[in-house]
């Protein structure tokens, strides 16, 4: 084969794949859940900074949950920050009929009144609550959550949380419907959210 | 005469020993992601390229506004992202290393005092050689379209 040849194919490929970069926008980022692996979810309170916060307050409103904690530098805020962004493109009617809860699984460092302030910077519909180890460890259960205290050299009291970076969509009805998949874009999440506000 | 050949000698041995790694390396778009209230810590984020013939390492970075400085990554395993301490993050010869959010960045530990939105925080890096430089990095408020992925600027 020519050289000429091999450079109008390896130009063809360069082509594609800039086209693929350029263009290709998977549609689907939220992880429908297989039926058999659906986790039960399920109510549970916890506690935020004005008192107790139950899942059951929010009936009739989608709800999105995120597990996290404050000392995250990264992970939490990118998270927060797109559901954040997303809330800001529902109109005051559709946000209405939006929550968004903070769950921190790290209930050593965060109290309640620390959450608030946090998850209140990102939007101040988020609420933040925590709760005791055995509490959250219900709850994570529930949810398919994984959270796991690690020790590692840091200098951050010596240990990080490795977490799920999951976002949870829980039906108006309270059932737990998907997962929305850490960075995904806030028009995508926003695309979600509405799919659940305006249900078939 | 012998005095001013030693004075040569001696500025000439200084600017070798200056001329480090930190001279072949060029850094783009370094920012500071604005810590929320009473987040503890942060992380900083930027294009390290390294446009010499060897490979170099960075092995510490130093601010002035948190006590500590960490370099760390993030390693998502199934979901589950997992933050790690790193020993040293390398630059490959005429290659360069991308701190973004969800993988490698500058990790800072317990601000000394809250942050404010276009601040600039000194980073210095510092290599496997010992020479350093310095990085202005802005602070931004980051939504979910972090600077460091936007297209560059021409």
């Amino acid at each position: 084969m020519s050289e000429r040849v091999l450079s109008v194919i390896a130009g063809l490929l360069a082509a594609l794949v800039l086209g693929l970069a350029l263009f290709w926008q998977p549609e689907v980022t939220e992880r429908p859940l297989p039926r058999a692996a659906m986790p039960e979810g399920g109510d549970f309170t916890l506690h935020s900074a004005a008192g107790p916060v139950a899942l059951g307050d929010f009936r009739g409103k989608v709800v999105l949950l995120y597990f996290g904690y404050t000392y995250c530098p990264d992970i939490c805020p990118t998270s927060l920050a797109a559901t954040a962004e997303a809330l800001k493109q529902l109109n005051p009617d559709e946000l209405a009929r939006v929550a968004v809860i903070l769950v921190s699984v790290d209930p050593k460092r965060d109290t309640p009144a620390r959450l608030k302030e946090y998850a209140e910077f990102f939007h101040p519909a988020i609420v933040g609550v925590t709760g005791t180890p055995e509490e959250l460890a219900a709850v994570a259960k529930r949810y398919g959550v994984f959270y796991a205290e690690q020790k590692v050299a840091t200098a951050g009291d010596g240990y990080v949380v490795d977490h799920s970076a999951d976002t949870y969509v829980v039906a108006a009805d309270g059932k737990l419907v998907g997962r929305i998949a850490h960075a995904t874009p806030p028009d995508q999440v926003a695309a979600i959210i509405r799919k659940h506000l305006y249900p078939p | 005469m012998k005095q001013r050949s030693i004075l040569v000698a001696g500025l000439l041995f200084s600017a070798g020993v200056l001329a480090g790694a930190a001279d072949n390396v060029s850094v783009q778009d370094p920012y500071v992601r604005l810590a929320p209230p009473n987040a503890p810590a942060t992380g900083a984020f930027m294009v390290i390229r390294n446009n010499g013939d060897k490979d170099v390492k960075v092995v510490k970075a130093d601010n002035p506004v948190s006590k500590v400085t960490e370099l760390h990554t993030h390693v998502n395993e199934g979901g589950v992202m997992k933050m790690r301490p790193v020993p040293a993050i390398e630059i490959k010869a005429k290659g360069e290393a991308v701190l973004k959010p969800g993988s490698l960045h500058v990790m800072m530990i317990d601000l000394k005092s809250p942050m404010k939105e276009g601040d600039t925080v000194p980073i210095t890096l510092t290599f496997d050689d010992g020479s350093s430089t310095r990085v202005d990095a802005r602070v931004v408020r980051t939504t979910a379209a972090p600077a460091a992925t936007e297209p560059r600027q021409p």
